[in-house]
């Protein structure tokens, strides 16, 4: 092989078939073949369309109170004589007589008056989107009747519609949190481990003694701090401040992590070698190649949010009513003797499960499909 | 020459059978071997036979992708789930074939009388067993065997594979040991159990050329007494010219062409085949202008580190010194060859001179300017003209960045340009002089293949126009024939362009076809240097002298 021959030659490359695939693209390609990860898409995209359409979704105005404690109602799609009809649900009434154990008025279904259920039924009024004026419901008795799927809580509120609302809040704390623990974390992280150093050595030390803070008795204690008078919107703003100074240490950890491994790999050197600023280093070379780790860690980090308004809920230090909300509902359940007697109040736990599982799926799936190479 | 018709070379028996004695240990015929991979089905390994008589060596060459690794997993049964092995394949060892064995009975074959060494003796080996333990897991797998017994038979091992004081040995972790003891214990291992075949995949591809003749001469001393036959799995000629009986040569998952060695070599007959032996690097750096002025030079650079030394009690700092008062001088348009096995400083010397990390002490002249004190900011204005190309092409490039990004980025950086159409007009041109293609600026680096991607490294550098090119090992990572081609292309843009080299390598082969002068480092010291020519033919010291042989002629 003769140089003169070399000059001329120009090298084949492999035709862009998939070629001009972006890197967003070859992560959708991988994702898609990952079973959980699809499952966990699919119910996190359900999650925020029940969160944003809950008043069409709810069948029952959730501020309405009927009778406290009621069962779920069942749907049936038999008569009493067990002939076929359409699906159909009883009202829970009470009625004359009165349990011989309690002395309470006894509850049940009112067989004499069936309620034909439907979709798209006209319902209680609402404002879709707080602007359009309607009052079609997904799902309810055809004739408006306020229909319990999953019973009342104490108040006599139908508890499918509030866990319907307090989606709203429960999620908003946890998109919220988790916002503001990202940003924070990121920069803190990213900042940390390029320049290192002493400043490095110092944010570790402080990053670790936020992790080490007992955490739980912090949380108990700053309950008792805010007055009981304060506003809703304040109290909320109290809560989401309080898990995001406590979360985000983790997530800058992470990233430090990634980028301490970044900043020494050879793409790094050549851009130094090629004169760029840290600046131009920063948000070319290492933010681009951090992001996909911080998306993976932020799906994974929803769900703890979750998990944690829920668990904070249940030991009373949760958003104040009127709001509503996944942990505020769990408060209700506190008692031994009311999940006895009444378990159906605990189903805003499945609702939490749901939703961590599915952006635990979705995170697990995102991981794999971000990092193969 | 006559015309050969070239689908005749590869018959699935073998050229030599008539003359063999016996019957084959292996007989692999029309293996095939499909991945699943996200886009659908690849065809890893298309239709390979080979045969293997007992106590012979067998070399399967190929350069990466060929699929010889993966002919050597179906050999072991160690391929992944992803992967389906036609029905059509059949392995029969000692006459039975073990593609229909079940996975108990392969699993007693494996390991016992098939085993395999890999190319990372680093990553093979339990980093939290002693290499003893290990050792005798792998004995009493197979074999009732008291724990002494097999202690003994460990230690009885350990001096075969000629490792010091086994008795001490025996106790210690991996990461205790160098990398060539980690690849004699790895091979310790696959001995373990007497077998009757041993696979080596690139069994040194790893280590120090000065290692690499010692450990392929311990596999072929070990095959004579222990009558094994081996499967050496390589990409280096001259291993396979050294160490084996009958070569097979793949390409995209076929076999080319086999042939007993000698006849291979004397008389290759696929194209394929005499492009691989075309592809040693070969020829001369063409001679510079002879009264050149320096442009980069170092006087008594001296690089350091502080290792943390002492218990958290006493803590202490121990320095360790990567490049002790070097000096160097680098000509315009000169090649300068920087030499010697990982650890002797090289790499960090190269990146000390263009202030990539910082120097402890010495002056560092560029262009007649002291550089030694400037901070990056003040090194901006120079960083144009000087420019580093990485040796591994897969970590140097920006995944998230295109490549008109990547090229582009030197030129917003050093305000080179005036418009974007001006600039993109000067990353075509450099792509183009790289001998790319200039319609790939949109596409990314995991697009194309690993001498591709140095292309476009090399491209990031010269669009710049720099006057000097730090080179670290940038074809180390490259397979042979794809070397050859970008040491052409060096040589090209060095006559073109006029550009100055630092080439840092442990390759002496590489360094003869492309440099002038040559700097022979161990420990962080110059032990030699002087013109290519005089430090090749006539090596003043014993190091210098191993590199050569073990670079010309592996089996000194």
């Amino acid at each position: 092989m003769k140089a003169d021959v070399q000059t001329a030659v120009i090298v084949p490359v492999p035709p862009a078939s998939h070629g001009n695939e972006t890197y967003l693209a070859l992560v959708w390609r991988r994702l898609r073949h990952s079973w959980t990860g699809m499952a966990g898409l699919i119910l996190v995209c359900l999650l925020m369309l029940m969160t944003v359409f809950a008043e069409f979704f709810s069948p029952v105005d959730p501020k309405l109170t009927g009778v406290a404690f009621a069962p779920p109602q069942t749907i049936s799609i038999t008569d009493q004589e067990g002939s076929l009809v359409w699906p159909r649900t009883y009202q829970v009434g009470e009625g004359t007589e009165l349990d011989p154990v309690t002395f309470q008025p006894m509850v049940g279904p009112d067989y004499a008056n069936p309620l034909d259920l439907g979709f798209f039924v006209k319902g209680f009024k609402y404002r879709l989107f707080g602007l359009i004026p309607t009052d079609r419901h997904f799902f309810g008795a055809t004739n408006g009747t306020p229909v319990n799927f999953l019973g009342t809580d104490k108040f006599g509120r139908d508890v499918l519609s509030r866990i319907f609302y307090g989606s709203r809040v429960s999620l908003m704390i946890a998109l919220t949190v988790v916002f503001i623990i990202t940003v924070v974390g990121t920069t803190v992280g990213m900042v940390s481990g390029y320049f290192g150093g002493r400043f490095d050595a110092w944010m570790q030390r402080f990053v670790e003694l936020v992790l080490a803070f007992p955490q739980l008795p912090l949380y108990l204690a700053l309950t008792s701090l805010i007055p009981v008078t304060a506003p809703t919107n304040v109290f909320l703003a109290f809560v989401i401040f309080v898990m995001s100074a406590l979360g985000w240490a983790q997530m800058s950890r992470e990233v430090r992590g990634k980028t301490l491994a970044l900043a020494r790999i050879d793409y790094v050197r050549a851009a130094m070698a090629i004169g760029a600023t840290d600046r131009r280093i920063i948000f070319q070379h290492i933010f681009p190649n951090v992001m996909s780790h911080v998306i993976v860690a932020v799906t994974l980090a929803i769900p703890n949010v979750v998990l944690l308004e829920s668990f904070l809920g249940f030991l009373g230090f949760a958003v104040k009513p009127p709001l509503m909300s996944w942990g505020l509902m769990l408060q209700d359940t506190s008692t031994y003797s009311v999940i006895g007697s009444y378990p159906w109040i605990l189903s805003p736990v499945a609702f939490v499960l749901i939703t961590v599982f599915a952006f635990n799926a979705l995170g697990d799936g995102l991981r794999d499909a971000v990092d193969p190479y | 020459m006559a015309l050969v018709d070239i689908s005749t070379l590869a018959p699935e028996q073998r050229h030599d059978h008539a003359a063999a004695v016996g019957s084959p240990i292996i007989d692999a015929r029309h293996v095939a071997v499909k991945f699943k991979v996200e886009s659908g089905m690849v065809d890893a390994v298309k239709d390979v036979s080979f045969q293997l008589y007992r106590g012979e060596t067998i070399a399967v060459v190929g350069e990466s992708g060929s699929g010889k690794s993966v002919t050597a997993r179906t050999v072991m049964g160690l391929l992944t789930k992803r992967a389906t092995v036609s029905d059509r394949s059949s392995i029969a060892y000692d006459g039975k074939n073990v593609l229909k064995f079940s996975d108990r009975q392969r699993r007693a074959l494996r390991g016992n009388r098939i085993s395999m060494i890999f190319q990372e003796p680093m990553s093979s080996l339990n980093p939290v067993y002693t290499i003893g333990a290990q050792i005798i897991e792998a004995i009493r797998v197979h074999q009732k065997m008291s724990r002494s017994q097999a202690m003994e038979r460990t230690l009885e091992l350990l001096r075969q594979v000629q490792i010091p004081d086994p008795e001490a040995r025996i106790n210690q972790y991996p990461h205790q040991l160098s990398g060539g003891q980690r690849q004699r214990i790895m091979i310790a291992m696959a001995l373990a159990n007497s077998p009757d075949v041993l696979i080596a995949d690139e069994p040194t591809t790893a280590l120090d050329v000065t290692v690499q003749a010692q450990i392929l001469n311990l596999i072929r001393d070990l095959q004579k007494t222990l009558g094994m036959a081996v499967i050496l799995i390589t990409h280096d000629l001259t291993v396979v010219r050294q160490f084996s009986d009958y070569v097979y040569v793949m390409q995209n998952g076929e076999v080319k062409e086999h042939n007993t060695t000698t006849t291979l070599f004397q008389n290759p007959q696929h194209p394929y085949t005499r492009h691989l032996l075309n592809s040693e690097p070969k020829g001369m750096a063409n001679p510079m202008p002879v009264d050149s002025a320096s442009i980069l030079e170092g006087r008594n650079v001296r690089v350091s580190f502080m290792l943390k030394a002492g218990g958290f009690f006493k803590p202490q700092l121990k320095e360790l010194v990567a490049v002790d008062s070097l000096s160097i001088k680098l000509h315009r348009h000169e090649t300068l060859g920087l030499v010697g096995e990982s650890g002797s400083g090289k790499t960090t010397f190269g990146q000390a001179l263009v202030k990539l990390l910082r120097a402890d002490g010495g002056e560092i002249l560029f262009d007649g300017q002291s550089i030694e004190n400037k901070t990056r900011d003040e090194m901006r204005p120079l960083r144009s003209r000087m420019q580093v190309v990485f040796q591994d092409p897969f970590s140097s490039l920006n995944p998230r960045m295109s490549v008109g990004q990547i090229i582009e980025e030197g030129l917003i950086v050093n305000k080179l340009g005036a418009t974007r159409n001006e600039r993109l007009e000067r990353v075509r041109e450099a792509l183009n002089s790289a001998g790319l293609p200039n319609n790939i600026l949109s596409r990314f680096p995991h697009e194309f293949s690993g001498g591709q991607r140095q292309r476009i490294a090399i491209a990031r550098a010269v669009a710049l126009e720099p006057e000097f090119i730090l080179l670290d090992e940038p074809t180390s990572a490259l397979d042979l024939s794809v070397q050859a081609q970008i040491i052409e292309l060096l040589r090209k843009l060095q006559d073109e362009k006029g550009l100055s080299y630092l080439f840092i390598s442990h390759d002496l082969k590489v360094v003869r076809a492309l440099c002038h002068r040559v700097v022979v480092m161990q420990h962080g010291k110059i032990v030699e240097e002087g013109p290519v020519e005089d430090v090749l033919t006539h090596p003043k010291t014993a190091y210098t002298e191993r590199l050569v042989r073990a670079a010309f002629e592996v089996a000194a």
